[in-house]
C-alpha cells in the first residue's frame, strides 16, 4: 500500500493538521459504523430493555431476541433458503463466466464479437427494465417459486459482469504460454484446463466472493419470483417481518444480525477479494 | 491490515506486461479446434443469457406496444398509447422530479464526501486499513437491513436522529422523518448517501494511489493551498475515475428502487415515489403490466445514453493522461 507521508519530523502545525484529519475521519467512521452497532446492540439486549431504553447501547445482554428470531421468526429456515439460493447461483456464475470469458478472450469463433457485445449489454441494462416480463415468462415456464428458476435468474444477473471480469484476466495471460503448450502437443481443451485455468484461480475466487455477496443480499429477485414464499431467503424474510402488524424490534434486529453475519465474516476474512471484485466491477464496467 | 489491494493501476500494469506477445499465425486445424472449443465454452452462457435476459428484454419491447394486464393471452395492440398516457400522467412527472432530486443530491453528496474522505485518508497515511473497512461496510449491507436500521434511526419517538437533534438544541426540527411527506424523500436519500459514500471513497482512494506525489509536493512548495492542490493538482489526475463514479451514481439515480421500496414504498401519499416504485406498483398492484414496463423501459432509454456519453468522455480523458 503506497503511503504518501514524508518522513520529515512533524512541525507543530503539521501535527495539528494531522490530528484534525484523523478527528474528521474518526467521526465519519462512527457515522458509517453506528447503524451496525445499533443492530448488534439491539439484537443482544433483553426485550424489556429494547422497549424501555431504546437509546441504551449494549445496556444489557441476552440471547432471547436471537432465539425468538431463529425459532419463532423462521430465520433458521431463511438461512437455509439463502444458502440454497446463493450458493448454486454463485457456482454457476463462476463456471459459466470462466468458460465463456476464456472463449471470448482466446478462442476466436465466428460471431464472437457480436455475442460478446450482447453479453456486455447486460452491464448497461438494469434488471429493473425486464423484471416484469420475466415474471410472466417464469410463470409460463412453471419456474415461479422454484429453486431452479430463481437460481437461474440470479445466475443471469451476474453473468454479464462475471464474463467481462474473467475475460479481462484471460486476455492478460501471455500468448507464449499457449504457444508453448500447443507445440508440446496439448489440445485446445488441455491448454484451457491445464495451462490457463490454474493461472486465474485467484480471480475466480474474487468473482465467487463478489457474486455470493450480491446474491446473498439480493432482494428483488426472491421478492418477485418466490411470491408464495416457499424458499424465502433472509432478505425477503426480513422484509416480511418488517411489514408485520406489530413490529417487534428486538427479534427484527436479531434477524438483521443473522442476515449480515455471513457478509461481515466474508468481508473481514477475504477483504482483498471482496474489494477487488467491487472495484474492478466499477472500474471496468 | 496486511493485504494490499489490487488497484486499477497495478492491474493495468500487470496487464500491459502480460499482454506482450500476440500469438503467431495458427494453422487451419488449430483455428478450427479453437472455434469449436470456443463455441462449446461460450454456449452455456449464451443459453442462460438468452432465456433470462434477452428474451424478457425483447418481451419488454413487445409489452410496450400492447395492453397486457396479466391475464389476457392475446393483448390488444395499442401502438404508442402507453407512451402518451405516460407523458400525460402527473404521477409520472412527480416521480420523475423526485428522481431528479435523487440524481442531483445523490450524485453530488457521495462524490463530495467520498472525495473528501479519500483525500484525508490518503494524505494522513495512518490507519488506512481501518478506515477502508469502516467506510466500506455500509455499502456491503443488504438494502433490507439498511432499511430496517435506518427506520429505527428515523423513528419519531425512539429514534436516534431526533434524539441527536434534541441534544444539539434543534428540537424544532424533529419529525417522523419517513412518515412526514416533507422529509420522506430526503430521509431515504440520506440513507442512500450513507450507503454509497463508502463505495465512492474506495474507488477514489484506489485512484489516488496513482497520483504523482511529487507534483503535489512541488505545488505545495510553490505556495498552493490545500484547496488549490485538490482542484488543480490532484483532481485532474484522477478525473477519469471520478467521471466513471459519476456515471454510476447518475445511472443509479434513474433506476433507484430497492431502498425506496423498502423504506417508504413511495409514500406517504407519493411523497417519495420514484419512477421505479411507480412502475412496480402499476405493474404488480394494478396489473397495468404494459404500462409499468413502458415506464421501466423509458427509464433505461434515458439513462443508458447518459452512461455511454460519460463513459466515452472518461475514455478520452484516460487516453490523454495515459494512465488508469
Amino acid at each position: 500500500m503506497a503511503t504518501t507521508i514524508d518522513k520529515v519530523p512533524l512541525t507543530p502545525r503539521k501535527a495539528i493538521v494531522l490530528t484534525g484529519k484523523h478527528a474528521v475521519l474518526i467521526a465519519a467512521s462512527l457515522i458509517a459504523l453506528f447503524p451496525l452497532l445499533l443492530i448488534v446492540s439491539t439484537a443482544l439486549k433483553t426485550s424489556d430493555d429494547v422497549m424501555l431504553n431504546p437509546f441504551g447501547l449494549f445496556s444489557s445482554f441476552s440471547m432471547e431476541n436471537l432465539e425468538t428470531a431463529w425459532n419463532v421468526g423462521g430465520f433458521s429456515n431463511y438461512v437455509v433458503n439463502s444458502l440454497l439460493l446463493a450458493v448454486p447461483s454463485t457456482l454457476l456464475v463462476v463456471v459459466l463466466s470462466t468458460t465463456a470469458g476464456y472463449a471470448f478472450a482466446r478462442l476466436p469463433f465466428p460471431g464472437r464479437k457480436i455475442v460478446f457485445n450482447l453479453v456486455v449489454l447486460g452491464l448497461l441494462v438494469p434488471f429493473f427494465t425486464y423484471m416484469i416480463p420475466l415474471y410472466f415468462q417464469m410463470r409460463g415456464m412453471g419456474l415461479l417459486n422454484s429453486l431452479v428458476g430463481v437460481n437461474l435468474v440470479l445466475t443471469s444477473t451476474g453473468l454479464a459482469f462475471g464474463t467481462f471480469f474473467m475475460k479481462a484476466f484471460f486476455s492478460d495471460l501471455p500468448g507464449e504460454l499457449e504457444e508453448a503448450a500447443r507445440i508440446d502437443g496439448a489440445s485446445e481443451w488441455q491448454i484451457f484446463a491445464r495451462v490457463m485455468l490454474p493461472l486465474v484461480g485467484s480471480s475466480m475466487g474474487a468473482l465467487a466472493v463478489f457474486t455470493f455477496l450480491q446474491n446473498w443480499n439480493n432482494f428483488l429477485v426472491p421478492l418477485l419470483y418466490i411470491p408464495n414464499g416457499s424458499f424465502r431467503p433472509l432478505t425477503t424474510g426480513l422484509y416480511l417481518f418488517l411489514g408485520g402488524r406489530s413490529v417487534d424490534i428486538g427479534p427484527l434486529a436479531a434477524g438483521a444480525l443473522i442476515t449480515i453475519v455471513p457478509v461481515m465474516v466474508l468481508f473481514i476474512a477475504l477483504q482483498r477479494q471482496v474489494m477487488q471484485g467491487f472495484l474492478s466491477g466499477a472500474v471496468k464496467g | 491490515m496486511t493485504q494490499t489491494l489490487l488497484t486499477p493501476a497495478s492491474a493495468a500494469h500487470t496487464r500491459a506486461a502480460g499482454a506482450g506477445g500476440r500469438p503467431r499465425p495458427f494453422t487451419a486445424a488449430t483455428r478450427r479446434n479453437q472455434a469449436r472449443l470456443g463455441i462449446l465454452l461460450a454456449a452455456p452462457l449464451v443459453v442462460v443469457m438468452a432465456v433470462f435476459f434477452f428474451f424478457p428484454l425483447l418481451n419488454a419491447v413487445y409489452y410496450v406496444f400492447v395492453d397486457f394486464r396479466g391475464v389476457n393471452a392475446n393483448p390488444p395492440f395499442v401502438g404508442l398509447r402507453n407512451f402518451t398516457e405516460l407523458a400525460m400522467d402527473p404521477n409520472v412527472w412527480a416521480a420523475f422530479s423526485h428522481n431528479l432530486v435523487w440524481i442531483a443530491i445523490g450524485t453530488v453528496a457521495p462524490l463530495t464526501l467520498g472525495l473528501l474522505l479519500a483525500v484525508l485518508v490518503w494524505s494522513s497515511g495512518k490507519w488506512t486499513g481501518f478506515y477502508r473497512v469502516a467506510f466500506f461496510i455500509p455499502y456491503l449491507l443488504p438494502h433490507v437491513v439498511i432499511g430496517v436500521v435506518w427506520a429505527w434511526i428515523y423513528d419519531p419517538s425512539s429514534g436516534w436522529f431526533n434524539e441527536l437533534l434534541k441534544m444539539v438544541g434543534l428540537e424544532s426540527l424533529t419529525t417522523g422523518w419517513l412518515g412526514d411527506p416533507n422529509t420522506a424523500l430526503l430521509a431515504v436519500l440520506g440513507t442512500a448517501i450513507w450507503a454509497t459514500t463508502g463505495f465512492v471513497f474506495m474507488i477514489l482512494l484506489a485512484a489516488l494511489q496513482n497520483v504523482d506525489i511529487e507534483l503535489v509536493d512541488a505545488s505545495r512548495i510553490d505556495g498552493a493551498g490545500a484547496a488549490a492542490r485538490l482542484f488543480y493538482v490532484i483532481l485532474p489526475q484522477i478525473m477519469p475515475v471520478f467521471l466513471m463514479v459519476t456515471t454510476l451514481t447518475l445511472v443509479g439515480g434513474f433506476s433507484v428502487f430497492d431502498i425506496v421500496f423498502i423504506m417508504t414504498g413511495g409514500g406517504p401519499d407519493g411523497a417519495s415515489e420514484v419512477l421505479g416504485t411507480y412502475a412496480y406498483s402499476r405493474a404488480f398492484q394494478l396489473n397495468r403490466i404494459s404500462y409499468g414496463t413502458t415506464l421501466a423501459l423509458t427509464i433505461t432509454a434515458i439513462s443508458v445514453p447518459i452512461a455511454l456519453f460519460v463513459n466515452r468522455l472518461q475514455g478520452k480523458l484516460s487516453n490523454q493522461n495515459g494512465s488508469v
